[in-house]
């Protein structure tokens, strides 16, 4: 198969990732449970995955980085935790189901009023209205840093700047991004950084976290069991432990660490180098189809390695079946759980066909999905 | 070890715990990660501790100050485990 739905999950890990994960299996205790030598077996790999986590995107203290789930997981934290009654939000158009329906619970549950920078035809965005939309009870900028869909990337500082000039939190959903971009939360002044392991991180499915540059007002999303101050009937309030309770996927962080190990020795900018090559030579090869429609901003500097198209009148749907079914390639149809940009790129009703890249993917796999396309665009 | 009484560094969570481990091990200061005994466990303080040996507790407070190292106390209590039954190193 050839593997092109990364923006989803990547499937190929590094081999020390898996290696890790599969070690970690018979020799981890419950991290942050007990003393004897397997339980602080998994909280040394936990408390390691927290400090290389922290390093990465230049969170201030490896405390400050809890581990989640996943990305949705931990921007339900942030948005549920930091939002309050009456609180006004400026969003954007390109925000995932992730941002969008925790924000929507909140305009009914909390009566939180949001606004939303609107995307054109091209998924762009202009940031720099944001004053424009702020208002006395304006709390946060939540902003995506890459589109799913199309690829757009945002210029997370100017963005931060603006939110300190004017006393906002700025939170920042990095699922498209994280293993792909620099992120600097300090210089960027990021207040909360909410990322998943198992797409650009190359890391697995289940792991995730927030970061914060600094101890916040944060409510925690449940309360539980942490394996300290057992008798405060009160959520700890020190991070990370405010934010974890209940047992951590240790075997899962262990490959995520192992998977930073893995982009450090390979470098990011490398990394980024290379995802964007290949996307950049699918992009050549299937633009100049006649029946093909591309969308998103190509005349930006910077973007996601992803693509997404329409070929013919085909439904986006019907296009991926037959890219699985004839050429066992394997891409994303439909929505991609981001309506509001479907509805800027006109593609509500239909979805589209997206192709996004890995550093584990080749040219060859490349330029097969390329003809494939052309095949089914001259069918 | 002294014979009759043990510190032990208290901590609010693991990390925090875990991280100033690491900062003795780089000072070469021997502790040992130990569960906290159920008697200094107040509300605020975590499962694990770690135990020192009285001769370098000013060197831990020295290490402590010196990286900014998040800790709840150090306590002293007799020790628990009868030496003459049971290894305790």
């Amino acid at each position: 198969m050839i593997y092109l739905d990364n923006a989803a999950t990547t499937l190929h890990k590094p081999s020390q990732t898996v290696r890790a994960i599969a070690e970690a299996l018979n020799t981890f205790g419950n991290s942050s449970r007990g003393t004897h030598s397997v339980s602080l077996s998994a909280a040394f790999s936990v408390y390691e995955a927290r400090v290389k986590i922290a390093e990465f995107f230049n969170c201030p203290k490896p405390e400050y980085a809890a581990f989640t789930l996943n990305a949705t997981h931990a921007l339900n934290i942030a948005i549920n935790g930091l939002l309050k009654e009456g609180d006004h939000v400026i969003s954007t158009d390109w925000e995932h189901n992730s941002v969008l329906r925790p924000l929507y619970r909140l305009e009914a549950e909390r009566q939180v009023s949001l606004s939303f920078l609107k995307a054109d035809s091209k998924g762009r965005t202009d940031f720099l209205s944001i004053p424009e939309y702020i208002t006395p009870k304006t709390r946060a900028v939540i902003c995506t840093h890459a589109s799913n869909v199309t690829g757009n990337m945002a210029d997370l500082e100017m963005i931060g700047e603006i939110a300190r000039r004017h006393g906002l939190l700025f939170i920042v959903d990095a699922s498209q991004s994280a293993g792909f971009a620099d992120i600097d939360m300090q210089k960027m002044n990021i207040d909360v950084l909410c990322y998943t392991g198992h797409k650009g991180l190359m890391g697995p499915q289940g792991t995730g976290g927030i970061c914060l540059r600094e101890p916040l007002d944060i409510r925690p999303f449940y309360c539980g069991g942490t394996g300290v101050q057992s008798h405060n009937q009160r959520q700890p309030e020190q991070l990370p432990t405010l934010l974890e309770a209940g047992t951590l996927n240790s075997h899962g962080l262990a490959g995520l660490s192992a998977s930073l190990d893995f982009i450090k020795e390979i470098g990011l900018e490398n990394i980024r180098a290379k995802e964007k090559q290949l996307a950049e030579l699918f992009l050549k090869q299937v633009k100049d189809c006649e029946s093909v429609t591309i969308y998103g901003d190509f005349e930006s500097a910077q973007r996601a390695p992803l693509i997404s198209l329409n070929i013919g009148d085909l439904p986006s749907g019907t296009a991926a079946d037959i890219l699985a079914l004839q050429y066992d390639i394997a891409v994303r149809p439909g929505i991609h759980c981001a309506p509001r940009i479907h509805e800027a790129l006109g593609t509500a009703e239909r979805g589209a066909v997206r192709f996004s890249f890995s550093y584990l993917n080749t040219e060859a796999e490349v330029m097969q999905a390329a003809q494939a396309v052309k095949e089914i665009a001259e069918a | 070890m002294s014979e009759d009484i043990n510190y032990y560094i208290l901590f609010d969570n693991y990390t925090h715990g875990l991280a100033l481990y690491k900062l003795l091990q780089l000072d070469s200061i021997p502790a040992r990660i130990s569960p906290t005994p159920h008697i200094l466990q107040e509300k605020v303080s975590c499962g694990m501790s770690l135990l020192i040996m009285p001769e370098d507790i000013e060197a831990v407070r020295a290490c402590i100050a010196e990286h900014g190292a998040a800790y709840h106390d150090i306590a002293a209590l007799p020790c628990q485990i009868k030496t003459d039954r049971f290894r305790f190193c």
